[in-house]
Parts: C-alpha cells; structure tokens; sequence
C-alpha cells in the first residue's frame, strides 16, 4: 500500500515537472514595429498582391491595401492605403517566420540579413516561385534590410514603392510611402 | 513503353483533385452559348485553357471586361493593353462577351505585367497593381478573375469594369 503511494506520489511529480529551459524560447531581439508602416506599406505592393503573398494560402501572408484586406468591409485598393490592423498583422507575419533567425539578426544589428530566407528569397538568390524581386542594395532592399538594423530608412521604402507602381508618383498608391496607417 | 509512360504522365496531370474541384466548382456551359470565344465570362478562364493536356488550347492572359460593378454587361470592343517587364507590349480587343485572350504564340509576358484598360468610348484606365504572380508555375495567375471575381470583398475587387455604377472610374 505504501508502496503504491509512493509511487503514485512520484508519478505525479513527475507530471508537474517544468520543461528543461530552452534557449529557443529565449525572448529574442525584435524589429522595431513603430519603424514598420513604410515597410509594410512597400512589402504589400511588392510581394502582397492578390496573385501572390495576398492570399491565405501563403505562410507569408501580408495584408494591405494593395492585395488582401483584413477588415471584412475593406475592398483591394479602398481605402487606397494599408490600414494600422493590417501593418500590425504583416508584422506578426514576418517576425513569426523564422523567429530565432530574425532575433539573431535584429540582435546583431542587422549583420548578415541574408540569412534570413525573406530576405534571399526577395533577392533571388533562394528558390522563390515568384522568382527575383529586388537586387541587393536597391531601394527596396535597403528598405527591408534597413529596418531590420535598427536604422529604418522610410526615404528608400518610399523610392522602392513609388518606382514599381504603375504611373509612379502619380498612382494613388504612392502617397501611402509617406502617410501613417488608416486607423 | 514511351506511349505508355506518356499516358501515366498525363493520368498525372489530370488527376490534381484541387484543380478538378475549382474547374467543377464553375458549373456547366451556360445554355444556349457554346465552348469558343464567347463562353464563360467572368469566369478564370486560365483554369482550363493551361494547355495541361493540350486541349483547350493554352492562354497566357484572358479575362473579361464588364461595363461596371454593378451589371453583368460586357464591355464590347474595349483595348486592353498589356506590357511586361522587358517593356513588350500588346494590344488586344474585347469580344461581344467582353472576352479576351492571349495564346503563347500572340503574348508570353515575363512579370510583372501592367494594364490597361480603354473602352470604345475612349475612357481609359489603368490597373494601379500589377499581374505579379508566377505565371509559368501558376498559370491561372493571367486570369483577370483569378483576383478579380464576385461578390467583391477582402479577397477581391470584384469583376473588372470599365466606370463605376455613378460614372466615375474604377481604383
């Protein structure tokens, strides 16, 4: 009988014992999310369109004016720019990723971010169905890359957008580089 | 041993049960409108015509333009103008349908692609996005109703048209 209550007793304990630490689940370094909007808004055209990261299907799913809407009541393209719900979505988006990989690299300070697969996927040099976005040290590049330094450059997010959208600085998309999120 | 290798390798092709359902999930002919040119507005005709199996024959772009959101009416004789990324360009002209339609032969685009849309009447506009998608691994991507179908809502625009129902022109 006091056998099987020690037992029982020692079962239990087992049961309530905490997992072994693990340094994967270390809070790691994050991208600066009030620095996101310009990226958020350059990432949406570029990679977020509805035929692309723009859909459920993806596990980079972006949201935003240009593609997928997160408002049931939105529609592609109105309101013409990203809504705050939707930066703040694509920013879980993209730090959720590859987490340990984006700490190391926000932590660093931006050191070596092709070791993040977004980032090598959009200069072509990983395998990426939509084949090669931007080239190293573009405006869009630096724009991304940037960011993930610490250094946010809005001024390239901007230029990066504005040089891919259809009529340029005319197309209503582009004033979106430069405003904050509808809220 | 070749012909047979061939038959499993289109038994292959043809048995993708998520394409099959989206192609069945278009519903029958509508009655009185045979299979050609004039069939199937509004629907993602890439969908069946990604030269899978050959027949039917294999577009690169095609869609179907309509006068406004609200109607179902087509945009007769519209120009819709097309240029890839290296600068090549096409124009191609709207049926009684509203249908359009590139082969591999007349466009074979590299993306991204931008658009433009003119009408008879002479009102123009152009598409403030681009087709981006990979269209060689994902041809449907050159369906205009592949992102733009109906009802209009998070996921989607809603049919491409030429004026908005007050007159005014499309985002």
């Amino acid at each position: 009988m006091i056998r099987s209550l020690i037992a029982l007793l020692v079962a239990s304990l087992a049961a309530c014992t905490l997992p072994q630490s693990d340094s994967r689940s270390t809070p790691q370094a994050l991208p600066d999310a009030n620095a996101f909007p310009p990226v958020a808004q350059l990432l949406d055209v570029r990679c977020g369109s509805l035929d692309c990261h723009g859909t459920v299907a993806r596990n980079l799913r972006l949201y935003g004016s240009a593609g997928l809407r997160w408002s049931a009541s939105d529609r592609p393209l109105s309101p013409t720019c990203d809504r705050k719900a939707e930066v703040d979505q694509d920013y879980e988006s993209i730090v959720g990723l590859e987490p340990e990989v984006m700490g190391q690299v926000v932590a660093s300070g931006g050191t070596n971010p092709d070791a993040l697969t977004m980032v090598r996927k959009a200069r072509g040099t990983e395998s990426h169905k939509g084949g090669k976005i931007w080239s190293e040290g573009d405006d869009s590049d630096t724009c991304l890359v940037s960011w993930l330094s610490g250094k946010a450059d809005a001024g390239a997010c901007a230029k990066g957008l504005v040089d891919v959208i259809p009529g340029g600085s005319s197309n209503p998309l582009a004033a979106c580089a430069t405003l904050p999120p509808v809220p | 041993m070749r012909r047979r290798l061939l038959a499993l390798a289109m038994l292959i092709v043809a048995c993708d049960p998520v394409h099959d359902d989206a192609i069945s999930a278009l519903g029958g002919e509508t009655p009185g409108v045979r299979k050609g040119p004039l069939h199937r507005p509004g629907q993602p005709c890439i969908l069946c015509h990604d030269g899978a199996i050959g027949d039917p024959q294999r577009f690169t772009v095609a869609g179907t333009i309509f006068q406004t959101p609200g109607s179902k009416t087509p945009a007769e004789g519209a120009t819709v103008t097309l240029t890839d990324a290296t600068g090549n360009s096409i124009r191609v002209a709207t049926n009684a349908a509203g249908n359009f339609y590139l082969t591999p032969t007349e466009y074979d685009p590299t993306v991204p692609v931008q658009v433009v849309v003119t009408e008879s009447g002479g009102i123009s506009v152009k598409m403030q996005t681009v087709i981006a998608g990979n269209l060689a691994e994902e041809p449907n991507n050159g369906s205009c109703a592949s992102c733009h179908f109906d009802p209009p809502g998070p996921t989607s625009p809603g049919h491409v048209c030429i004026t908005l129902d007050d007159g005014g022109t499309p985002p």
